[in-house]
């Protein structure tokens, strides 16, 4: 075995003649090196590289055209559709620069907007506003009730279904609930724009739409919301709205059938003990209740 | 477009890499089928075969595609042909101070014996033992020529030796 790579490597000069005569000195290798010296003698048949060119150029070959395949408009204005549907829904979703936040019932969430202005958001109240065009335009939509401070600057604009409120710069709250709208301020001034009618108050001043009348509401004096401070404030409100706010910081339901709700009420609840702020709504208004799981019925006790 | 792949097509390009190979690749195809006309026509077939598809080949490879095409178009051919070469005339004999007519006969006798031998070998055994012995290859580079392994090429090697050692001592006993 070794003896015939020894004779390959011979063969490819790796080793000489003496060197394998040394190795297998048994072997006789004069057949092998005299065929090995006579096959370099054969001939190899000399090529007039330039004639064979020219010989080969007379030929005249056909050369294959490269195929060209045409461009298919169809296909491409198929991808190009599936691309722009892809791009303006990726846009949307992705892009969607409108910043919202939202409460549920008993919950309530501050929320910075990228001026420093601050928004307190009571329960179940939405709000939603544009982070890209804040810069040009401080504007943001409301539903629910929510406290804002708002920084000195642009004019800043809330708007609700009811009306829109403008300020520069104070601290001021507004109350949207179903045939319900309530500005109040209480620090610079605030314009309210109700039905093209423009409103300008004062600190300590209401605006206040009830079933779609303005009703006149008294003066406060307190600095900030009260419900700020767990607890919710009424001053000459119909009762219906009381009953709705309750049902909104306890997440009751409460049935008020047999009692006129259309009665006023001024006074407050607070928002940490369902029992005391059933006793503070219902004992000034001569009335009682009944617990029953998450239903609470309002009645008269004198009808009892 | 004027990406490398196509410097084929370009006739100044092609004239040059035709020149450059047509002698080492019409060698290759002679050791294979021993026969001159036949061999300068499949490097011609060859060469054309680049030209017409210029656009589809890459020039890197432009080689090994040459030889591969030869190779090829050898095997498409019928594959007894008679081997006809020849020695290269007034070559010195192995024993140069050794003149006498008697050594001289023995000389040209085991000449014409050794090309008969190497015209039975199997042409995958010839162009191995012949791009050895005549342009002096390698096994290695034999190798990449062809484009096998290089144990493949030894073990032609080997066996082209064997049979020619076998013919050549058998006739002279």
């Amino acid at each position: 075995m070794s003896k015939e790579k020894d004779i390959l490597k011979w063969f490819e000069g790796e080793i000489s003649t003496e060197e394998i005569k040394k190795r297998h000195s048994e072997e006789d290798f004069s057949t092998l090196e005299k065929l090995g010296f006579y096959a370099k003698q054969i001939e190899a048949p000399k090529i007039d590289a330039q004639a064979a060119l020219a010989d080969f150029k007379a030929r005249n070959l056909k050369r294959t055209k490269p195929k060209v395949v045409r461009l298919n408009f169809n296909s491409v204005l198929k991808v190009a559709a599936v691309l722009v549907v892809m791009l303006t829904s990726s846009y949307f979703l992705f892009f969607n620069t409108n910043k919202s936040f939202s409460t549920h019932i008993a919950q309530t969430e501050i929320v910075y907007l990228p001026d420093n202005s601050e928004v307190i958001l009571n329960a179940q109240s939405k709000l939603v506003y544009n982070k890209k065009q804040w810069k040009q335009k401080r504007i943001l939509e409301l539903e629910g009730e929510a406290f804002f401070k708002v920084s000195k600057g642009e004019t800043f604009t809330v708007k609700t279904e009811v009306g829109a409120i403008q300020v520069l710069g104070t601290q001021f709250n507004v109350k949207e609930r179903i045939n319900y709208f309530e500005v109040q301020c209480y620090e610079g001034s605030v314009q309210v724009q109700y039905n093209a009618v423009k409103t300008v108050l004062t600190p300590g001043k209401s605006f206040r739409v009830v079933n779609g009348e303005v009703s006149p509401a008294a003066d406060f004096v307190s600095k900030n919301p009260s419900w700020l401070a767990n607890e919710s404030s009424f001053d000459n409100v119909p009762l219906w709205q009381v009953i709705a706010e309750l049902q909104i910081q306890y997440n009751i339901i409460i049935v008020a059938d047999n009692i006129d709700t259309f009665q006023k009420f001024s006074g407050s609840f607070t928002h940490t003990d369902k029992n005391i702020a059933l006793q503070s709504v219902t004992i000034p208004l001569k009335l009682s209740y009944k617990i029953d799981g998450e239903n609470v019925t309002f009645y008269t006790y004198e009808a009892n | 477009m004027s990406s490398p792949k196509h410097k084929l097509c370009e006739e100044s390009f092609f004239n040059s890499f035709y020149l450059e190979h047509v002698q080492a690749v019409n060698n290759f195809a002679f050791y294979k089928c021993g026969d001159k006309a036949a061999s300068l026509d499949f490097v011609q077939d060859a060469f054309a075969k680049i030209w017409e598809n210029c656009s589809k080949i890459d020039f890197t490879k432009a080689k090994t595609y040459l030889f591969t095409t030869v190779n090829n178009l050898f095997l498409n051919t019928v594959r007894h042909q008679k081997v006809v070469m020849t020695y290269e005339k007034e070559k010195p004999y192995m024993d140069r101070t050794n003149l006498s007519p008697e050594y001289l006969m023995e000389e040209e006798e085991f000449k014409q014996k050794l090309m008969s031998a190497i015209s039975g070998l199997s042409a995958e055994q010839r162009e191995v033992f012949l791009l050895n012995r005549i342009e002096g290859k390698k096994y290695r580079e034999i190798a990449e020529l062809l484009d096998i392994s290089q144990k493949t090429v030894e073990k032609r090697m080997s066996g082209a030796l064997k049979i020619l050692r076998a013919k050549v001592e058998e006739i002279k006993i």
